[in-house]
């Protein structure tokens, strides 16, 4: 085997240090890691371009709804309003008390030997309406206490599958002063004073109760 | 491999250079993208359910004005009930002309108050006080009644009848009605 002799050993020595230059390859690792963040950089950059790009179409979509929400509010409350009136309406028009089937009543109980002189009718309230009804006259008779008496009676049991708690009392029942003629007799009077009192309808139905944040 | 003071200071240099672009790269950079980043994500997702609630508002007014015709047939027919003008004008001729259509001549009709009903848009209730100087009561029992069927928005409030002492068989009658209006 021949021996070589390498003479430029310490060339090739000083080649051999300087590709293994630390510093040189720092520097490579440096522009490598440059490169690394600049490439997340751009990512990042182009993600939040298109994050942008759809901010700013749904902005766009946002005032474009927006005004037409505010219409279409205003027209709902408006639309609720008319039809929440034209509920009560039609609500107040079904619920109405009617006096003539009353005073047709009265008229079927009212015997011949009484003379209403005075009737006077009070309705009350909203829904469940209360009726007053206030009876002046005379009954004649035998016994025309229970003329009138029976008079009361037979209201309060005209009434009672009609109309919602149904009482009827005396004001007052006095004797009256005059004789009045009767079937050909003279016969003796009452002045009574009735007081009929009622209820019709249905009562209103009570709001729901909206529950407070705690 | 014995590092020399130059390539030392080299290294150290390179480093410091090094730990520079890093805190630069996050703080500088990187940072503010983030941020802004986040911020924009935010405010993606706040107007998110603003639009949901804008479409939602705008469809629940077009099925409430698609079922609204029907809703409120019965409040277009209660309108066309109502003439138009100031019901002064118009209530008390037209009481007059009911009663005496009935055979009841002589109606006074007064009015007494005026109720704007907050829940009644639009509408407005007025009180009126019919006075009937001389009826008989089974023709005035009968105009009531016809009054009750044919005025759907007439109500009676009140009612008095009282004897006449000049004519046993004839009664003055009182009414209190409330009718709705137009506002």
């Amino acid at each position: 085997m021949a021996l070589h002799l390498n003479l430029y050993h310490e060339v090739v020595k000083a080649k051999a240090l300087q590709r293994r230059d630390p510093l040189k390859l720092s520097m490579y690792g440096l522009a490598a890691v440059v490169a690394c963040f600049a490439g997340y950089y751009a990512t990042q950059l182009l993600k939040l371009h298109s994050i942008n790009t759809e901010l700013g179409k749904v902005r766009a979509e946002f005032a474009k709804l927006e005004p037409d929400a505010k219409i279409a509010k205003k027209r709902e409350e408006e639309l609720n309003s008319q039809m929440k009136a034209g509920d009560l309406i039609v609500k107040r028009v079904e619920n109405r008390f009617y006096w003539a089937p009353m005073l047709e009543q009265i008229m079927q109980v009212v015997p011949r030997e009484v003379q209403v002189t005075r009737l006077v009718g009070d309705l009350t309230g909203d829904g469940l309406r209360r009726c007053q009804i206030s009876l002046d006259g005379l009954s004649a008779g035998a016994d025309p206490r229970k003329v009138a008496e029976d008079l009361r009676t037979a209201i309060a049991e005209k009434f009672s599958p009609t109309y919602k708690t149904v009482t009827s009392k005396f004001r007052s029942l006095e004797d009256g002063t005059e004789m009045v003629m009767l079937d050909g007799k003279q016969v003796p009077t009452a002045i009574f004073a009735i007081n009929v009192e009622f209820f019709s309808g249905e009562e209103k139905a009570a709001q729901p109760v909206r529950k407070g944040k705690k | 491999m014995k590092l020399g003071k130059e390539e030392v200071q080299k290294i150290v240099l390179g480093t410091l250079i090094c730990f520079g672009v890093v805190y630069s790269y996050f703080n500088l950079l990187l940072g503010p993208l983030s941020k802004r980043h986040a911020a924009l994500e935010k405010s993606l997702v706040a107007l998110g359910p603003e639009i949901a609630a804008a479409k939602a508002q705008i469809k629940k007014t077009q099925d409430i004005e698609a079922s609204a015709p029907g809703r409120m047939a019965t409040t277009r027919q209660v309108v066309a009930m109502i003439p138009e003008g100031s019901p002064v004008a118009w209530f008390p001729p037209r009481v007059s002309d009911f009663f005496k259509k009935q055979g009841l001549e002589k109606a006074t009709t007064k009015l007494n108050s005026e109720v704007v009903d907050k829940e009644m848009a639009g509408f407005r209730r007025m009180s009126w006080g019919i006075d009937l100087p001389k009826v008989g009561f089974v023709p005035f029992a009968t105009a009531i009644a016809a009054l009750e069927n044919e005025e759907p928005l007439v109500e009676i409030n009140n009612l008095q009848i009282d004897t006449t002492r000049e004519d046993v068989e004839m009664q003055h009658a009182l009414l209190t009605v409330s009718n709705i209006v137009k506002q």
